[in-house]
């Protein structure tokens, strides 16, 4: 059935035919009809926000008009129960991003009718604690909007607190009790998020599958990075889940790929005819995948340390990007032929160099009479720490689309500005009639294309454009997209949609094994090499524009860093 | 170095100062006295020339706007190139001198501008705002006089006076305004003739004589008169006020005939006194600035050009419109209608500038070669590929709004089209089989003019039921808005933010308003600089023109004779309903009428 629910995240509105049972949504219920109807059928809404069309298409999905006769025995009647369980509750991710996330489904509606939240970690708290700590962090988001707060008193009411030790089956079994009387005889269906230290991983896989799993429904785990720190211990701790889980029950999240303009990734490639002729090495000079952060470890370096920002940043969100951007087109946007695609290109990638990469770290830096860290005076990280919190890297991907087009990769932390983007830089325009116009530098006149994902998310487009007036003079301007001014609703967090989707059993966003297996493939041997001969980083100070050395490995693949033209 | 002085754009400010002296700065030292250099001369000449051969020091660092204005810091290293170098190939005598002695001759030589017909319309509104527009931003020569000739009885300071008047329009708000007019309405004289009297055009030159003082003399002629009268005023001004020792050029505006034979006749009476090098047939919508960028979007961005064929384009649409209608002056029109007064120069320009191949270079000659390819590649223009309609009174708001035959100056069983909309195809690699679009209308809901070029459906689109059953609807498109408001705009396909997969149609947007801080000049002011350079690629060439009204005549002959009826909308509304089923047999929907519009 996860087939056919795999489809609901991706209309704007889900679970509809829960809907039509209760009186809970009451005002929705004249809508109820037209919504179900859209559930699969996406919709086009003009640049007004009006529907263009709203009349379902008979597409050629088979499977789709089924859909409405078939029962749903997961949750598309009352009698199931979802029951989220959050193991390591106390912990800061569950507490910044995984409640308020649940609370803003809650409030959007997106969650099935019956759900209980779980809490689960080592600490003894009673239900009410634990709903006294939700609550404190679930204003940061929706806290303004109506009815906040009565919706935010039901959302707690449903969530519980069970303490229990990670490794202790007896701690599930009780957890397993609670569990099945919340169900009260329902079908159920249960959602294990593992917010807890990788070590502890196989632990409480263990226990949650042995001793909590779902009798009558799914049982599905969410797994957050790192997801071991090379191929050996990736492959260990894959196999060691695979003993207690199948492929489909796991879903390793990185919420990289949850955010909206990732998502929209795909949209833009595959649904505008003006961009696939021009996706590829005879358009496409090369590729820019830039992350940077304005901080540094800020006292919170020991996990860190034993990373490092290509384990940390690269070799799963910008690769994982990188793998969206390039795929070839998929034979349809289901989540095993999308990754599909994105294991082909991993697979084509040539394996990456040591000289191909150039690693940094911060240092301490006194600016207006304040003076910053550096990396090494973070109290929790080794004084001789040689962990790089910056690394540039060009890659290639060895394909008929992308032979001899760099895909450059930036990550740092503590430069001067915070954000994430994509920049997609054209070629020269082959015998270009305005050359002359442009100076001695062509670069400057290539159109670029941006996706900004954060903050501020925007797409652009650069073109030379003439300037206005009497002259002919041309200068690059934006064709422009900025969110913030387009639409007005708030745009929801990656780890919104990521629950959303596992609930659903909607794959697209989780990393597959294989796919795994050759993200690490790639970066290991560097990895490896890096750390045998002791590399040291180039030092940069904090707040600054990152090492010189970045701009050295872009200029020998000819390549210049977009983000720092001066230009944006 | 005859294409430095030609191509130099002194209006694009003060940003290459520096880099101005560089050029002719040495040789000025060298070779005269200093003083007899007028720094500001050199500044407003070279200046745009630099700023056009290097323009992209500057550009860098502009994307806040400011445009121009903050760019004080030019990189020498970029080469000061010409633009154009095929204007040598036509400029005159004077132009192709050495740099030296351009800075030389420039205090030797003259620009006089005959506005012939001084007192009507056209002239008042645009001609004049145009010369103190050129003249504020330093394009003009250091010598230049600008005489008004017409019939009127009038003295130099009445035509000042008049002029005045009408030069507010544009630039009053500007520092020092008031004294640079003063300055400008100084150097304009009038003289009162005929305008078929040779005797009157002698007693003009005499008069230019004086004002040219033995300087290397360059005549302009601005033909804004009636077409009737065209090649008296060309004879006249030929044969008695030519310029001696420098060039004498003429501008004629539209119309030019009303068909094929009439145009022919027309060019052939002209050739007789003028060279066609001479003759500068102005067509203001090739002066508008998103009309010019066309090229430069085209030619200098790499996404576009690999779209630019049938192979990705839908269909092209080339949209005219005005929200008024002859509001009592419907005499001339009357006489043409929109087919010849929009559609087969304007509309037609603009889409043989966006249909022709890359062109050898960026000369005028090899533009108007590929142009002339276009049109002449054109597939005949049938009866049924055009609809017409005319604009009848309509009642709003308590107010009524005249008809087209209630204007008085109309005949009352006039059938003369206010509105037409036709259906074109050229018939080559690129664009076989892609619908080019037209419309021009009068008394409209809207006041604009737009290129817009729908692209293709997206094969085997992954997002297909996301669309609906109406794929048109999801189909990219790509807006360039001659007037007003000027923009660029794209229309993609996007999902809206959320946790669902909805998508719409977002724009990527280049607004000029947001964009560029600085007047748009206007078209006029272009033209006429262009003019004065001898750049002649936004002129109509004779073939071109020969080749437009072979595409139309025959059917404008055959509306005539047939007293085809047009069809009748309300004044302000969105014209006749035909133009939808002329677009819907050629599986196109109109884009500015669009729910998203």
């Amino acid at each position: 059935m996860a087939i056919q629910l795999s489809h609901c995240s991706s209309s704007s509105t889900t679970f509809s035919s829960l809907h039509h049972e209760t009186s809970y949504f009451s005002k929705w219920v004249t809508e109820i009809h037209f919504r179900r109807q859209l559930r699969n059928h996406f919709e086009l809404k003009s640049a007004n926000g009006y529907p263009l069309n709203a009349v379902p298409m008979q597409d050629g999905s088979v499977a789709k008009p089924l859909e409405e006769e078939v029962p749903f025995p997961e949750f598309g009647e009352t009698n199931s129960m979802l029951s989220i369980t959050v193991v390591g509750a106390s912990g800061d991710l569950a507490k910044k991003k995984i409640f308020p996330a649940l609370f803003a489904l809650y409030y959007e509606d997106w969650l099935p009718e019956n759900f209980v939240v779980y809490g689960y970690a080592r600490t003894k708290m009673t239900d009410e604690e634990l709903r006294n700590m939700i609550s404190k962090t679930l204003t940061c988001r929706i806290d303004s909007r109506e009815n906040c707060q009565a919706k935010m008193e039901e959302f707690l009411k449903r969530c519980f607190y069970h303490s229990g030790q990670y490794n202790s089956p007896e701690d599930f079994l009780e957890l397993n009790c609670k569990l099945k009387e919340r169900e009260g005889g329902k079908l159920s269906n249960r959602l294990f998020y593992l917010s807890i230290p990788p070590n502890i991983f196989v632990d409480v896989v263990r226990c949650a599958s042995t001793k909590a799993s779902s009798a009558t429904g799914w049982t599905r785990v969410i797994v957050e990075k790192p997801f071991g720190r090379d191929s050996d211990s990736s492959r260990e701790l894959t196999k060691c889940l695979m003993q207690y889980l199948t492929e489909d029950q796991i879903f390793r999240i990185d919420h990289y790929l949850g955010k909206e303009l990732v998502e929209n990734l795909s949209v833009l490639r595959f649904s505008n005819l003006v961009f696939e002729p021009l996706w590829s090495r005879n358009y496409i000079r090369n590729v820019q995948f830039i992350f940077s952060e304005d901080f540094g470890t800020e006292g919170r370096g020991g996990y860190f340390d034993n990373y490092g920002i290509i384990r940390d940043i690269m070799q799963n969100h910008l690769l994982q990007i990188l793998a969206l951007f390039a795929m070839e087109t998929p034979v349809s946007l289901d989540a095993e032929d999308i990754r599909n695609e994105k294991v082909k290109v991993l697979k084509s990638m040539k394996p990456l160099q040591l000289e191909d990469v150039i690693v940094g770290q911060y240092k301490g830096h006194s600016k207006g009479g304040k003076s910053y860290p550096g990396y090494i005076d973070d109290p929790t990280v080794p004084k001789d720490s040689v962990t790089p919190t910056f690394a540039a890297a060009a890659l290639f991907i060895n394909n008929a689309r992308w032979d001899g087009v760099p895909f450059l990769m930036k990550a740092g932390k503590a430069l001067h500005t915070k954000r994430a983007e994509i920049r997609v830089q054209f070629r020269h325009v082959p015998g270009n009639l305005y050359k002359r116009n442009f100076g001695t530098d062509l670069d400057k006149a290539t159109n670029e294309l941006v996706l900004r994902l954060q903050p501020d998310e925007a797409i652009y487009l650069k073109i030379n454009n003439k300037v206005p007036g009497l002259g002919m003079r041309l200068d690059r301007s934006d064709l422009n997209l900025l969110y913030r001014t387009r639409y007005t609703r708030e745009i929801p967090d990656a780890y919104e949609r990521l629950l959303l989707d596992a609930i659903e059993g909607e794959r697209r966003l989780f990393i597959r094994s294989d796919e795994l297996h050759a993200a690490w493939t790639l970066f290991t041997p560097v990895l490896k090499e890096m750390e045998e001969k002791k590399i040291m980083p180039e030092l940069y100070p904090y707040g600054s524009r990152g090492p010189v050395g970045a701009h050295y490995l872009a200029a020998k693949h000819d390549v210049r860093w977009g983000d720092l033209t001066g230009e944006d | 170095m005859a294409t430095i002085s030609s191509s130099t754009r002194c209006c694009s400010s003060s940003l290459a100062y520096s880099n101005s002296s560089y050029i002719g700065f040495h040789h000025h030292q060298k070779n005269v006295p200093f003083s007899l250099v007028s720094p500001n001369r050199i500044g407003s000449k070279r200046v745009s020339l630099q700023s056009k051969s290097n323009p992209y020091s500057n550009v860098i660092i502009m994307q806040d706007g400011a445009v121009g204005t903050t760019a004080a810091t030019v990189e020498k290293k970029a080469p000061l190139k010409k633009l154009k170098d095929g204007l040598s190939s036509d400029t005159s005598p004077e132009e192709h001198k050495e740099p030296i002695e351009v800075g030389v001759n420039s205090d030797k030589s003259t620009v006089s501008i005959t506005v012939v017909g001084a007192s009507g319309d056209l002239a008042k509104k645009k001609i004049f705002p145009a010369l103190f527009a050129l003249y504020y931003e330093d394009c003009l020569p250091e010598h230049f006089t600008i005489f008004g000739y017409s019939r009127s009885k009038m003295t130099d300071a009445e035509l000042r006076n008049m002029v005045s008047r009408t030069l507010t329009c544009r630039i009053d708000k500007r520092e020092n305004c008031g004294e640079k007019m003063e300055q400008f309405l100084k150097r304009c004289f009038y003289q009162s003739g005929q305008y078929d009297s040779q005797e009157n055009f002698m007693e003009l030159d005499k008069t230019l004589k004086e004002h040219e003082a033995g300087r290397v003399s360059n005549r302009l002629f601005y033909l804004s008169i009636p077409p009737n009268i065209f090649v008296d005023a060309v004879r006249c001004a030929s044969l008695s006020a030519s310029a001696s020792n420098g060039w004498t050029r003429v501008i004629v505006e539209k119309p030019f005939g009303r068909d094929s034979e009439s145009s022919a006749a027309l060019t052939r009476a002209l050739k007789q006194y003028l060279e066609e090098d001479q003759i500068f047939r102005i067509d203001h919508y090739l002066g508008k600035e998103l009309v010019e960028n066309l090229s430069v979007l085209r030619f200098s961005n790499l996404i576009f050009e690999p779209l630019w064929s049938r192979q990705y384009i839908r269909n092209v649409q080339l949209i005219f419109s005005e929200d008024f209608g002859t509001e009592g002056r419907g005499g001339y029109f009357d006489h043409y209608g929109i087919i010849r007064d929009i559609m087969q120069n304007h509309l037609l320009q603009i889409l043989a500038l966006f249909a022709m191949e890359t062109p050898v270079s960026l000369d005028a000659e090899d533009i108007r070669n590929e142009k002339v390819k276009v049109l002449r590649s054109m597939k005949p223009l049938r009866i049924d590929d055009v609809v017409v309609g005319q604009y009848k009174s309509h009642t709003k708001g308590g107010v009524i709004y005249p008809g087209y035959t209630d204007d008085k100056t109309v005949l009352k069983d006039s059938l003369t089209p206010t509105f037409a909309a036709a259906a074109l195809f050229i018939h080559n690699a690129r664009w076989d089989g892609v619908p080019f679009l037209m419309k021009a209308g009068k008394a409209l809901h809207n006041r604009r003019t737009e290129i817009r070029v729908q692209f293709r459906h997206v094969p085997g689109n992954l997002y297909n039921r996301n669309f609906g059953t109406d794929l048109d609807q999801a189909t990219n498109e790509l807006v360039i808005r001659v007037q007003p408001d000027e923009a660029i705009y794209l229309k993609i396909n996007n999902k809206v933010p959320g946790l669902g997969m909805r998508l719409d149609r977002s724009n990527l947007n280049l607004l000029y308003k947001a964009r560029y801080s600085k007047e748009i000049p206007d078209a006029y002011e272009r033209l006429l600089l262009d003019a004065i350079e001898g750049e002649r690629r936004l002129f109509i060439r004779s073939d071109e023109l020969d080749a437009a009204w072979s595409l139309f005549t025959p059917v404008l002959k055959e509306l005539e004779e047939k007293r085809t009826i047009p069809e009748y909308y309300p004044y302000g509304s969105r014209g006749p309903v035909g133009s939808h089923y002329l677009a819907a047999r050629n599986n196109v929907k109109w884009g500015d009428l669009g729910v998203d519009e």
